[in-house]
């Protein structure tokens, strides 16, 4: 306890944590309660300090992200048949080509949007899932602001998907020309549900008690 | 704070594994199991590769192309590379797994590209999605193969096809045409691969499939020709312009028929041979006793042209062959010059040859060989004097030098030759129309003309044209004087005169000037009677009258004998006129005068009077009897006029059939003039159709 009053004095501001005071707030309705109370009053959550098996299910929703964005990358993504020939073209193999057309902007778009956020993700999470068991160089401020930012950003990766969707929709004349969506779509969209799972899986206020935690109890029940 | 250091850290350590793990790692488990299990599995599913050479690629590109079998993708290709030696492309095709024990070393594949032909255009749709592999196999599982041979033409058999293999082959002035379908009635049963020349290379040799379902339509005695092209006859009866259909005029086929019924079933690689013409096949049919032909050479000194391929060879006048092959021969060390002598192959059917045993071509040999020993030499000899073509005649040479059936050096006897028959085939063909040149065709026809025209001229003279009315008018006259009254009134006449005269004889009797004269006159009643009773019978009158008249002439009445006399020249007067229909009114006359003169006698008592009229009845009767001797003569006449007329006739119809055949030869000539006109007309607003005809 001393250590952490230490820590946090030698931080520009003085942010104590709820379980450093004894308190445990409902995540559900924000109500809190004094540390021990098992359900809260007010919505009948239960109530726990430190969510002991958040990280195991970060890591796995995360193994499974990953899992599937890598068959999300190699099958085609849309499968575009016109009068007289089959094209299937995967993520980055669609990009390049519509940067061989010129289309640097949109290329850039999907290749922001379909690999560099999703990347972006895993390891943000990754990197978030690590750093509450290691002491982290950065400060815990600016880890909340990342976890938000994977939060936030998390659902345009979807923007992939809503193309693939609007497209094979609208798309089908028959035999003129129809597009259809890939296997890769299926495993784009699943990668991107488990990296927002884990990102949700994920419990914030571990974040702010990294430094004690190998003396501290790590729940409470 | 702790006071057990050593029992606890290890259950809570083993505690903190079970429990703590969360249930949340089922589900990467689950997707990691999923994930191999799909890996499992599509590797385990995945087929063989194999590799296919092929000349060029055609169009063949990786992960796109695909391999079919029977119009269904079996695979696709995977790479594509070259052979080491950069000598062939290869396909790398990864294929299904569930048709790949049948891709074994019996597989053929073949590149499926648009193409356009006159029997219809295939594979039109690799036009727009690109080149595919088509492949073939049979439905054996056979020893696995790994590397195949591609070829650039689908093969004519491909597996699982049915049906009944045979092949063809040339004659020896027939063609092939290969990779032609083969029709019946139009319908195509049948298709004709790629032909290869035979090894000796004097003919051509072609597989052909029949399908399973028109097996039963080929026999041993089906003969097939080619239908392909069309052919040009020029004969008297015009032009004649034969194709079978507008596919096989293009694109050329081969058809079949059955001439004769009863032949056996064939089996698979049966030979045929492919006939030029329908004709030629239909012909071959009934040559059955036909056996393979002796095959010789001749060499003649003299290179003439006018020999061609399929020119007969004959023997004692009997065609026994035909050449098969011609061609020049240099050979210094064999002649001692470089001279080029004509080399023809013959081809003789020893069933010509009328052998007694064994009829083939090797008994052939040696009859030849015998009689070539007694003499026998092959010699050139004009087969046709209107076109200058030649034949080759095999004729027995008195005191020949001597010679025997050699072996050349492509195992054929060699026949020797004696001097030709022919001086210059040129000249000759020159001499020939020459001769047609100098046929007086002109003259011919000028005389012909002025024939026909003094035949008519004859014909219809007026003269010839009365001749008949004449002859039938007369004919008419002569009924009418048989008939006629006065005719008829003769013997009635006759009668009362020899009443009158009767009377007379009676009166001179009473008189008793003759006895005699009575029983005459009696007898001439008798006969006069007779004469009655036959209208026609004037010669028997006459001979009455003449008896009367011999009896009268008995009479020692001198003046009767002059006033008969005279009477004679009166009656000698109306027959001399030349109205014959005068001739009863002119005897009526007469006989009236006679009854006159008898009245007169009796009257008179003139005795001499009825002398003189009997003697020139009698007269008038002989003149009678001649005029009725010359109507035979007349008649005959009339006859010869008419066999004269009827030759003449004839002559002209004789005329006529030699006009009438040089017309239509002239009609014929005309007829091919405009047969050829007409064609040359075709070709030249069509001449793509002597192009396209193959």
């Amino acid at each position: 306890m001393q250590m952490v009053r230490m820590e946090l004095s030698g931080t520009s501001q003085e942010i104590l944590s709820a379980r450093e005071l004894g308190i445990v707030a409902c995540t559900r309705c924000s109500k809190p309660a004094p540390m021990g109370t098992p359900t809260c009053s007010r919505c009948g959550h239960r109530l726990v300090s430190r969510d002991r098996l958040s990280l195991q299910r970060v890591w796995a929703y995360w193994t499974v992200g990953l899992m599937c964005y890598i068959p999300a990358n190699t099958y085609p993504m849309l499968k575009t048949r016109t009068l007289f020939q089959v094209e299937e073209s995967t993520i980055i193999g669609g990009a390049v080509e519509l940067a061989q057309y010129g289309n640097w902007g949109i290329a850039l778009i999907i290749l922001f949007a379909s690999v560099v956020i999703p990347l972006a993700k895993f390891m943000a999470v990754a990197f978030l899932a690590i750093s509450v068991k290691r002491r982290s160089v950065t400060s815990q401020r600016q880890r909340h602001y990342l976890y938000e930012l994977v939060e936030y950003i998390g659902r345009w990766s979807m923007i992939d998907i809503f193309v693939v969707a609007i497209l094979s929709s609208l798309v089908q004349l028959k035999t003129l020309a129809a597009i259809n969506p890939g296997v890769a779509s299926i495993f784009f969209a699943l990668s991107v549900i488990f990296t927002m799972l884990a990102a949700q899986a994920f419990d914030t206020r571990m974040i702010w008690d990294a430094q004690t935690k190998d003396e501290g109890p790590k729940t409470n029940d | 704070m702790t006071k057990t250091p050593t029992d606890v850290p290890i259950s809570p350590t083993r505690k903190m594994f079970l429990s703590g793990a969360s249930v949340i790692w089922i589900i990467p488990i689950l997707a990691l199991i999923v994930a191999l299990f799909v890996a499992y599995r599509s590797y385990a599913e995945r087929g063989p590769l194999i590799v296919v050479e092929f000349e060029a690629g055609a169009g063949i590109s990786a992960g796109e192309t695909e391999l079919r079998f029977r119009d269904v993708t079996v695979g696709v290709v995977e790479k594509v590379g070259f052979t080491s030696d950069l000598e062939k492309v290869t396909a790398h095709i990864r294929i299904d797994k569930d048709v790949a024990p049948y891709i074994d070393s019996g597989a053929v594949f073949w590149v499926v590209q648009p193409e356009v032909t006159a029997q219809g255009i295939t594979g039109l749709s690799t036009v727009l999605s690109g080149v595919y592999i088509e492949g073939s196999w049979d439905q054996q599982v056979g020893p696995p193969a790994q590397r195949f041979q591609g070829s650039s033409t689908q093969p004519l058999i491909r597996g699982g096809q049915n049906g009944l293999e045979i092949a063809f082959r040339s004659t020896a002035n027939g063609q092939l045409t290969d990779n032609v379908p083969i029709l019946y009635k139009g319908i195509e049963v049948g298709r004709v691969g790629y032909a290869k020349i035979a090894p000796r290379g004097n003919f051509a040799i072609v597989e052909a499939l029949i399908f399973e379902e028109h097996r039963q339509l080929i026999n041993e005695s089906t003969r097939f020709w080619d239908a392909s092209g069309f052919s040009v006859n020029i004969g008297p009866a015009g032009a004649e312009i034969d194709f079978s259909s507008l596919a096989t005029l293009v694109g050329g086929g081969v058809t079949f028929d059955t001439f004769v019924s009863g032949g056996a079933q064939v089996s698979d690689g049966t030979v045929f041979e492919i006939y030029p013409d329908k004709e030629t096949a239909r012909n071959s049919v009934f040559n059955a006793s036909e056996v393979d032909p002796l095959k010789m050479s001749v060499v003649f000194d003299d290179n003439i042209s006018g020999l061609i391929v399929g020119a007969p060879v004959e023997m004692s006048g009997l065609e026994i062959g035909e050449v098969e092959t011609l061609s020049g021969l240099v050979d210094f060390e064999r002649f001692g010059d470089s001279r080029v002598r004509l080399n023809a192959i013959l081809s003789i059917q020893p069933a010509h040859l009328g052998l007694q045993g064994d009829v083939t071509a090797d008994a052939a040999l040696a009859f030849l060989s015998e009689r070539v020993e007694d003499g026998l030499r092959a010699r050139l000899a004009s087969a046709s004097l209107l076109t200058g073509g030649l034949k080759v005649e095999m004729v027995m040479v008195e005191d020949a030098p001597e010679a025997s059936l050699n072996e050349t050096d492509n195992n054929l006897a060699l026949m020797p030759t004696t001097e030709s028959d022919v001086s210059d085939a040129a000249a000759t063909v020159e001499g020939v129309f020459t001769r047609i040149n100098s046929l007086p065709i002109e003259e011919l026809l000028s005389s012909a003309i002025s024939f026909l025209n003094s035949a008519e001229a004859f014909v219809s003279d007026e003269d010839l044209r009365e001749t008949p009315q004449d002859v039938r008018a007369l004919l008419g006259e002569l009924t009418g004087l048989v008939s006629s009254e006065e005719v008829k009134n003769v013997p009635v006449a006759l009668n009362g005169t020899l009443v009158r005269i009767e009377q007379l004889v009676a009166k001179l009797e009473e008189e008793r000037v003759v006895e005699r004269l009575s029983t005459a006159l009696e007898s001439a009643s008798e006969a006069a009677s007779s004469v009655s009773s036959s209208v026609e019978g004037v010669p028997e009158l006459v001979e009455s009258i003449q008896a009367v008249a011999a009896k009268a002439e008995t009479l020692e009445v001198e003046e009767l004998v002059v006033a008969l006399t005279e009477l004679t020249e009166s009656a000698d007067a109306v027959i001399g006129t030349d109205d014959a229909v005068a001739l009863p009114g002119a005897l009526k006359r007469a006989l009236d005068e006679v009854n006159a003169t008898l009245e007169e006698l009796r009257e008179g008592g003139a005795i001499e009077n009825v002398n003189r009229t009997l003697a020139s009845a009698r007269n008038a009767a002989d003149n009678i009897a001649v005029s009725a001797r010359d109507l035979p003569q007349v008649v005959a006449r009339l006859t010869a006029l008419f066999a004269q007329a009827s030759s003449t006739i004839e002559g002209y119809n004789k005329g006529e059939q030699l006009s009438r055949s040089a017309e239509r030869t002239l009609r014929d000539i005309q007829k091919a003039a405009e047969a050829l006109a007409s064609l040359a007309r075709t070709i030249e607003r069509n001449p793509n159709s002597l192009l396209l005809g193959r």
